[in-house]
């Protein structure tokens, strides 16, 4: 390899401000000496500055802005500024006198009043909100079941061991989720397979999803905490304490319900009732009676 | 006056580095969809692990590690599916008004350069792409690059080196006949 060579393999350091202290000032001392080298620095700068005109090269997208903020701003960003811990704040100001923070109290007469209104607001949150919500929930869980099925959503982790699932979600999701191990009690073989999860966002936090096979159906399972949507609408099934709720969205059957803190959205193209849909996974298990048709 | 509480926080979280992601999660993805995903999947998880963060940390590396880690674990379950390149949708997606440009001729030019950097850029093999990404626009050192890539030194600088000859090649071809040469004088004046 020649000196010229070495330089040479230098000239992209000197552009990129990595060349410092006696090794820039050598290899400046070479360039004013040596013309083929200025010539190969010179051609070398030329690209650069072309690229560096095309800058920026790409520009994020405006929905994708909004919703990065939306994100950033919506104080549901978990650990820093979760809902539960405002709600252990709003409690807490309720729970201590008002004006006793050294304040005389009269100047926080209207104010008080006004903070009152303003908690409760955000304590009992509107039956409207909720079933926006609750609305926001099926449509995720239906938009997610379609990518499954076009095969734009790959699974985080692929495993049938619903251990193995409980385990990778434990430190991912803002809740306690546990997938039933074996199924509660097959009586009979399953007729159904644990594939995969992995995890989607939903109102700016995260959400479980588990996908099973039956036969030649898919079928998946979207879990968020009941802080995030309560389940609502639909036709109503009662079965046991729970509520299910069946709906229909574009030729996918999606069946939500809420139980201990979490709600559930369950999407399929089967057909038939909610009590239906449940007993073609649950026909062998022990619990299989509490979806069987009533009158 | 103090500082909009959210839009410090935005400054905190690194959103001021969404055009570099989205240019990044491009080069990787080649997928309008997958790209914008990412960026928000990206974001996402800085924020859950923001607490983690030091005051001095490297933000802007960090956004950039994280994301291509997802793409990373993204790649390894996609496997068999086949790579779609949406041309149409990195047409839309690169629409970039130049703020310097002085004259509507101006204008065009830039994004006449643009795109036939674009083009040259998205057909470099993937390691050359996310290398020039983040060095020539992102403008990220060396070690900051190969923290990015988990990768050594060495290797970032002679992927930059492949990858700029390659780009030469391509621009060579693509661009109007001696506009590098021009570029050249400009770069010397």
């Amino acid at each position: 390899m020649s000196a010229c060579d070495d330089y040479r393999c230098l000239v992209s350091l000197f552009l990129d401000h990595e060349l410092s202290g006696e090794d820039a000032e050598d290899f400046l001392a070479h360039i004013a000496s040596c013309g083929d080298c200025r010539r190969f620095l010179e051609e070398e700068q030329a690209l650069s500055q072309v690229l560096h005109h095309a800058r920026p090269l790409y520009k994020a997208p405006e929905t994708v802005r909004a919703r990065v903020s939306g994100i950033l701003s919506s104080g549901e960003n978990a650990g820093l500024f979760t809902p539960e811990r405002l709600r252990q704040r709003i409690v807490r100001i309720l729970a201590s006198p008002l004006g006793g923070v050294g304040h005389p109290a009269h100047r926080w007469g209207w104010l008080s009043a006004a903070a009152v209104v303003a908690i409760l607001a955000l304590l009992l949150t509107p039956p409207m909100v909720e079933r926006a919500r609750a609305d926001a929930l099926v449509e995720k869980a239906a938009a997610t079941h379609r990518k499954i099925l076009e095969g734009h959503l790959p699974m985080e982790i692929q495993t049938s061991s619903p251990e193995v699932v409980t385990t990778w979600f434990a430190d991912k999701v803002p809740f306690h989720f546990q997938l039933p191990e074996s199924q509660q009690a097959a009586m009979g073989p399953q007729n159904y397979r644990l594939v995969g999860s992995r995890l989607i966002s939903f109102r700016g936090s995260y959400a479980a999803l588990t996908t099973y096979e039956m036969q030649d159906q898919k079928i998946s399972l979207l879990v968020v905490s009941e802080n995030s949507a309560r389940a609502e609408g639909g036709d109503e099934v009662e079965s046991g304490h729970l509520t299910f709720h069946d709906h229909a969205v574009d030729g996918l059957k999606v069946i939500t319900w809420s139980n201990h803190g979490l709600t559930y959205a369950l999407v399929s193209t089967l057909s038939g009732s909610a009590r239906q849909s449940c007993l073609v996974c649950h026909q062998n298990m022990a619990d299989h009676l509490q979806f069987s048709q009533h009158p | 006056m103090s500082p909009d509480p959210h839009r410090k926080q935005e400054s905190a979280a690194g959103i001021e580095h969404i055009d570099g992601l989205y240019g990044y999660a491009l080069v990787l993805t080649r997928n309008r969809s997958d790209a914008e995903d990412l960026v928000q999947e990206t974001y996402l998880r800085a924020i859950r692990a923001m607490g983690r963060l030091r005051d001095d940390s490297n933000v802007k590396g960090w956004l950039f590690t994280i994301l291509r880690n997802i793409w990373r674990n993204e790649v390894r379950y996609r496997r068999n599916a086949p790579e779609t390149f949406d041309m149409e949708a990195d047409e839309r997606a690169a629409r970039v008004i130049d703020e310097n440009a002085k004259t509507p001729h101006d204008v065009y030019v830039g994004e006449l350069e643009r795109r036939h950097v674009r083009a040259a850029v998205q057909q470099l093999p993937a390691e050359a792409r996310e290398v020039i990404v983040l060095r020539e626009w992102e403008e990220l050192s060396y070690q900051e690059i190969a923290t990015i890539l988990d990768c050594p030194i060495g290797t970032v600088m002679s992927r930059l080196a492949r990858a700029r000859s390659k780009l030469r090649g391509l621009l060579t071809k693509l661009l109007p006949k001696g506009y590098l040469r021009r570029a050249e004088a400009e770069a010397t004046e």
